[in-house]
């Protein structure tokens, strides 16, 4: 059986630790290509979104422009673009050989992300309460799988991160923890350039 | 995993390599205050209501400066041993905008276009 | 484990082999098996179609059977057939091509053949639960949003299943591709087989998520309410064109690369020569998966797109005849003065370039969008992608297995066998689908079960379906060659067919479930030709021998996949019944124990996931000492 070293002292710990061994090549080269077909899978929801975005049944169905305010989605924004910084720190953390410091970072992630998540959450409650809903409309529909897609990837991220939290709690750090580390932060940021599109092309451009 | 390296840094190097990380890191903030100043400018040119064709290409061409910030230095796309990422993203991009064109100018939404 | 104590574990023990494997060579035998299942459910499906065909008012199949069997016939074929077909391939020789111990994702690869798996089977119930899809390989989403029944949800939810195995594997190719090369194969130096198994990767990890995000559109509209394609909603069922062409037609590139990759080898193998131009087949090869997906909508230029999209999808698919004719003639010139060896796939790789030709003359012929309206929905169209699916990705797929098989079970097809397989089988292709571009042209539509007497169809289509039956032939000769090589089991040993000049012809036969002993040093393109000429006969190591790692195997896979497999049941049935469903759906009887399966797979699925990432899965060492002893074993066997 193969033997993992956890906490080695901070002159034998890799420069890349992410990177240090095979499997974590592997990890990475995979990661970033499953990446690129995420980014095809949303671009084809925006894409969808955008051909729909105006189709409703009848003229008296609610339109993006009467539905969103700026105020929420901005919020929203500033919550997962700083999440996205404390991930860097994490990362950051994690190849400085400090492991108590990188989980810090990883919880604070997390709840900006579970923040997020809670607004994005009363965003969707309060549309459904005015009839603006996923079976209401093909607006509706695309509107909903495409935030309701990215919302599925935060929390999926949310777990996947606390999970990384909760497992190595109790073992530390290694070459073999930094690479899921390394991975689950390159997810993380993968969530929030989605974000980016979507504040811009379905907000800001949505209420114009 | 078994070829992790047994490597012993010398405390020059380990000095070093701290640095460049803290420059690096230095840099990361940086653009996340960038990132930040564009978005509250594009919500903020969106709240003021400026000219529609204006803001439509100023908002696009912030998210992208985002998004190119958010690749290269929270992502760290701008290390080496990243070509094949880069590829991966420019080529997944390229197919997003072709998608987007085809199905706004394409589907038939009501009538064809004229 | 080596096969030796493989087989005194007996029969049981095999079987959890294989469900535990990820090992890339079995992992190969099962994409093998199951996509060669599929193969012969397919060909039944093409035989029915063709009976019913065969003359005029016939009734042997009615006519919603009729839809069925047109439908899993080419959902089976691209699906389950063809492509697991080219993945059995590609995890047999890419490995071995670049000098690597496995893959560079070993659990993903099992978890990618599970998947697989159990989706075609989902698929396929359809048969016994209620009906198959039935509205076309393509399932137009004005067809399958009100076809009534299941059918079309088996579809959707089995195709998510095995796309997701299909996606994971892609993903695993790419990567292994890039960091799993042994030292000195660089690019440029890679065999043309796992060059095109790198594109088509690439391109399955571009195609599949529109394809999924399809799927789930479709799957919410019938099921749970949404309106993507409900017009009256405001939807438009053209989202669906589009989103299934983005995939549908990169995925005939899918397809087609690996073949093209599989004779490549073949033709430098059996004409003793260097490949012609490999510099200049790489970058066709590229071009040809850019240009793949920049083509879609020429599947549509009958809808409507206007005429500068039609001219612009146009002009891109005419431009992918450019990279395939340079193919073409590198392989041609590649045989050209070489010392040519008929055996069984040499035949095959020779056919394939008249039959593919003139399947990509028609395609041609098609990009022509003005003209293309009089061939929409013809036969001329099922005669051209047959013309290019079978005279390009099952001759390939035949050549292949009789190319591959020694390096799968080290044993070889008989040659005699495999001679009447082709001859049959190549003659029985042109047979049925030559006359079809005629019927096309005369007039005879596409996916209709039936045709009246007296329009002149009706010695075409018989000399269609006597076609049919010797291709049906064919197969059962092959059949019977395998079943007697299995039989026999004369093993073969290193370089069978002796004119091997890539990688995996340097391995001891069978090959050790390490696969190399030590990391071989690559010298050049052809690595191992190149060490044959220079009187060495073997690789040269790269590295001392020593330790080295392996990953353990697992039953994990196989479990996520059966949850997922019981969770697409929960999903179907949890919508019977149900007032937000489309009506087709919301008819049929009520099923409340549909919640309990779809929580219960989707919490098999998620728990063993979490077992899996909660562990350290560290592998094993492989002793240099047991390497000692295999190769003064493999020493012994030689001399």
């Amino acid at each position: 059986m193969a033997e993992m070293k956890y906490n080695v002292p901070n002159n034998q710990w890799p420069e890349h630790p992410e990177r240090a061994t095979q499997e974590g090549k592997n990890k990475f080269a995979g990661f970033w290509t499953f990446l690129g077909g995420e980014t095809v899978l949303f671009a084809s929801l925006f894409a969808t979104y955008l051909a729909l975005k105006d189709s409703v049944p009848s003229d008296d169905h609610l339109l993006a422009a009467d539905l969103f305010h700026l105020e929420l989605a901005f919020v929203m924004t500033m919550l997962l673009l700083t999440s996205s910084l404390t991930s860097v720190y994490a990362v950051y953390q994690m190849r400085n050989n400090n492991f108590s410091k990188m989980q810090l970072w990883l919880a604070v992630t997390v709840l900006l992300g579970a923040g997020f998540l809670a607004l994005e959450i009363y965003e969707f409650y309060e549309y459904v309460q005015l009839g603006h809903t996923f079976r209401s409309s093909a607006f509706g529909s695309a509107f909903y799988i495409l935030i309701g897609t990215h919302g599925f990837h935060v929390i999926i991220g949310l777990i996947w991160i606390s999970g990384l939290i909760i497992r190595n709690a109790t073992r530390g750090l290694s070459v073999y923890t930094a690479a899921k580390v390394n991975t689950a932060a390159l997810y993380w940021h993968f969530i929030d350039v989605v974000w980016v599109f979507i504040f811009t092309i379905v907000y800001l451009l949505g209420v114009l | 995993m078994s070829e992790s390296s047994n490597e012993v840094m010398s405390d020059v190097k380990l000095r070093h390599v701290r640095r460049q990380r803290t420059k690096e890191m230095r840099m990361q903030l940086t653009s996340f205050g960038l990132m930040i100043f564009l978005t509250f400018t594009a919500f903020g040119m969106v709240a003021l209501d400026f000219n529609a064709t204006f803001i439509t290409g100023a908002v696009l061409l912030f998210a992208f400066i985002q998004v190119v910030l958010q690749f290269y230095y929270f992502m760290h796309m701008k290390d080496k041993g990243h070509d094949f990422a880069k590829l991966f993203m420019i080529v997944g991009m390229y197919f997003a905008i072709a998608f987007c064109v085809t199905f706004i100018y394409i589907v038939w939404i009501g009538a064809p276009i004229s | 484990m080596s096969t030796a104590t493989t087989q005194k574990r007996g029969f049981l023990g095999t079987i959890w082999e294989y469900m535990t494997t990820v090992d890339h060579k079995k992992i190969a035998i099962l994409y093998l098996i199951a996509g060669g299942f599929f193969f012969a459910l397919g060909g039944i499906e093409a035989m029915l179609i063709r009976i019913q065909l065969a003359v005029p008012n016939n009734d042997f199949l009615s006519a919603g059977l009729f839809n069925e069997v047109i439908t899993m016939h080419g959902t089976t074929m691209i699906f389950l057939a063809a492509m697991p077909l080219l993945f059995a391939f590609m995890n047999a020789t890419v490995p071995l091509q670049i000098g690597a111990r496995d893959v560079a994702f070993p659990f993903l690869n099992a978890l990618g053949v599970w998947l697989f798996i159990f989706g075609g089977i989902f698929l396929n119930l359809s048969w016994f639960l209620g009906g198959a899809p039935d509205a076309g390989w393509t399932s137009y989403a004005s067809l399958s949003i009100i076809s009534p029944g299941h059918g079309i949800d088996f579809y959707a939810v089995g195709l998510q299943i095995a796309g997701a195995g299909t996606l994971i594997s892609g993903i695993n190719f790419v990567t292994t591709i890039i960091t799993m090369r042994a030292p000195g194969m660089t690019y440029m130096r890679m065999p043309l087989m796992t060059w095109t198994t790198l594109i088509a990767s690439v391109l399955i990890v571009f195609a599949f998520p529109p394809l999924t995000v399809g799927l789930f559109l479709l799957i919410f509209d019938r099921m749970f309410g949404s309106n993507f394609f409900i017009v009256e909603a405001g939807g438009n069922t053209i989202i669906w064109e589009h989103l299934f062409w983005i995939f549908g037609h990169p995925e005939v590139y899918v397809l087609i690369l690996p073949a093209f990759g599989i004779f490549s080898e073949i033709f430098a193998t059996f004409a003793r020569k260097r490949l012609f131009g490999y510099s200049a087949m790489v970058f066709a090869t590229v071009l040809i998966g850019f240009f793949g997906f920049m083509v879609w909508a020429h599947h549509m230029f009958t809808v409507g797109l206007g005429p500068t999209a039609n001219a612009i999808f146009a002009l891109a698919t005419m431009a992918i005849a450019v990279p395939t004719g340079i193919k073409i003639f590198n392989w041609i010139f590649t045989i050209w003065g070489g010392s040519i060896e008929f055996t069984t796939p040499m035949m095959y790789a020779l056919a394939f370039i008249p039959s593919f030709v003139m399947g990509g003359v028609t395609g041609i012929m098609q990009a022509v969008a003005p003209a293309d309206y009089q061939y929409h929905d013809s036969y001329f169209i099922v005669a051209h992608f047959h013309y290019v699916i079978v005279g390009g990705v099952v001759f390939a797929l035949l050549a292949g297995l009789h190319y591959y098989w020694p390096l799968m079970f080290s044993t070889m097809l008989n040659e005699k066998l495999g001679k009447v397989t082709f001859w049959f089988f190549l003659l029985g292709f042109h047979c049925t689908f030559l006359i079809q571009h005629f019927l096309g042209l005369w007039g005879m539509p596409r996916r209709v079960f039936t045709y009246l007497d007296g329009q002149g169809y009706n010695a075409a289509n018989m000399i269609s379906t006597v076609g049919a039956f010797m291709m049906a032939f064919a197969v059962i000769v092959l059949l019977i060659n395998v079943v007697i090589t299995l039989v026999k089991n004369e093993k073969v040993g290193r370089d069978p067919w002796g004119d091997g000049r890539t990688l995996e012809w340097s391995l001891p036969l069978p090959v050790p479930y390490y696969n190399f002993a030590q990391t071989p040093l690559i010298r050049g393109l052809d690595a191992f030709w190149l060490e044959k000429k220079e009187g060495n006969g073997e690789m040269l190591p790269a590295e001392s021998l020593d330790d080295f790692h392996m990953p353990n195997n697992s039953i994990i896979p196989f479990i996520i996949s059966l949850g997922l497999f019981i969770a697409g049941f929960g999903s179907l049935y949890f919508a019977s019944g149900k007032d937000w469903a489309i009506d087709a759906v919301a008819n049929l009887p009520e099923r409340p124990w549909a919640i309990w399966l779809l929580v219960i797979g989707l919490a098999i699925t998620f728990i063993s996931m979490i077992v899996r990432s909660f562990k350290d899965d560290l592998g094993y060492y492989v002793k240099k000492e047991e390497l000692i002893k295999d190769l003064e074993e493999q020493e012994r066997g030689a001399k």
